[in-house]
């Protein structure tokens, strides 16, 4: 199986050298793939003389834009799965090799912090959160889901077919909406417990306003998809699988 | 059939406009928020006129109509406002895209020769 590693970056110069460097034990970096989404720093030259794959945005499109670039990329150049890995160094590339495992019986596979009791710290009120997120989304995916937001995710074939003609970009989509397009389509999501690192670089938002914007929007996602059909391009593609197979 | 009647029905349509558009993907989730809020509003203002004449006489308005205008005015401004702010983002990003791809075809077509 081909796989690629994507690594979504915005203004990550700081750490993503290292974060690179211990992501070629595993991966060979001809097979990572940095999107730059905009930076203003050297993100992008850091990727290049590191020697990975790299893609830039002209202007800064979000986190969902940029993986809907790399599972375009990853669709053109013949890849079988696409794993997205942060580019902050809260992710360990240790654990690829295991999401790659869990594409067995899955076609989309979730790291999550929560499913196993970890080393991982969050506040009581984050943990809260999670919960509740996590409650709905298992819903929707039909599975057990404590990390519906994670950033850390492999997609298997039939699931980068499906994300290249289509990923959620607007804000938090995703991780959430990710999910239930994928469930739509009938596509297998699972989770797999992993560890995770405290960020390296980056403060995460922490503020009780923060919080509630973020738990807010995610529902709100979480809502709007159940009365949301088909994406567009999602049905054209099938529509011209259709063809092709009675061709 | 009552006037009240109509605006129930107008803002229901309204309201049922903005679903359909976010179903099928063509109303960005960004500015659907506001859009659901401005349909409840309609419909909750048709449906109970009371409201509209308690809050009027709360601010000391002897007319409730001229409430819902001085309102609805300055919701549209805001809106507009929004707009404006958007479109004004859309066209420094379109510049900035178009700029970086002609200097990258100009880098291409140097290293053709």
């Amino acid at each position: 199986m081909k796989v690629l590693v994507a690594v979504p970056a915005l203004n990550e110069g700081a750490v993503l050298a290292q974060v690179l460097e211990s992501l070629s034990t595993v991966q060979p970096l001809a097979d990572v793939v940095v999107i730059d989404d905009g930076s203003r720093d050297a993100t992008a030259r850091i990727a290049a003389q590191a020697g990975a794959r790299v893609i830039s945005h002209a202007i800064n499109l979000g986190v969902g834009a940029a993986m809907g670039t790399a599972f375009k990329y990853a669709a053109r150049a013949g890849y079988d799965a696409v794993v997205q890995f942060d580019g902050d160094g809260q992710h360990r590339p240790e654990h690829i090799g295991d999401l790659v495992a869990a594409l067995g019986d899955a076609d989309v596979v979730i790291g999550s912090r929560y499913a196993q009791s970890g080393t991982y710290k969050s506040s009581a009120a984050r943990r809260g959160v999670q919960r509740l997120i996590a409650r709905v989304a298992s819903a929707y995916a039909r599975t057990r889901l404590t990390d519906a937001t994670s950033g850390f995710r492999i997609a298997g074939p039939r699931a980068v077919a499906v994300f290249a003609e289509y990923y959620p970009a607007e804000w938090l989509g995703d991780t959430v909406e990710s999910i239930v397009l994928a469930t739509r389509q009938g596509l297998r999501v699972r989770e797999l417990p992993v560890g995770m690192n405290e960020r390296a670089g980056g403060v995460p938002s922490q503020s009780v306003f923060r919080a509630t914007l973020y738990t807010g929007r995610i529902l709100f996602i979480l809502g709007l998809a159940t009365i949301r059909s088909v994406p567009p391009q999602v049905r054209d593609a099938r529509r011209r699988n259709v063809a092709k197979e009675s061709a | 059939m009552t006037p009240q009647l109509l605006a129930i029905v107008m803002a229901v349509v309204l309201l049922l406009a903005v679903i359909v558009l976010l179903r099928s993907y063509v109303l960005p989730e960004k500015y659907a928020v506001i859009w659901i809020l401005a349909a409840i509003a309609a419909i909750v203002l048709s449906a109970w006129p009371g409201l509209l004449a308690a809050v009027s006489a709360f601010f000391g308005i002897s007319s409730p109509i001229n409430l819902l205008f001085v309102g609805g005015f300055f919701v549209v401004i805001l809106l507009l406002m929004q707009v404006t702010l958007e479109l004004a983002r859309t066209r420094d990003e379109l510049r900035r895209a178009i700029q970086k791809i002609a200097l990258e075809q100009e880098e291409q077509s140097r290293s053709d020769d």
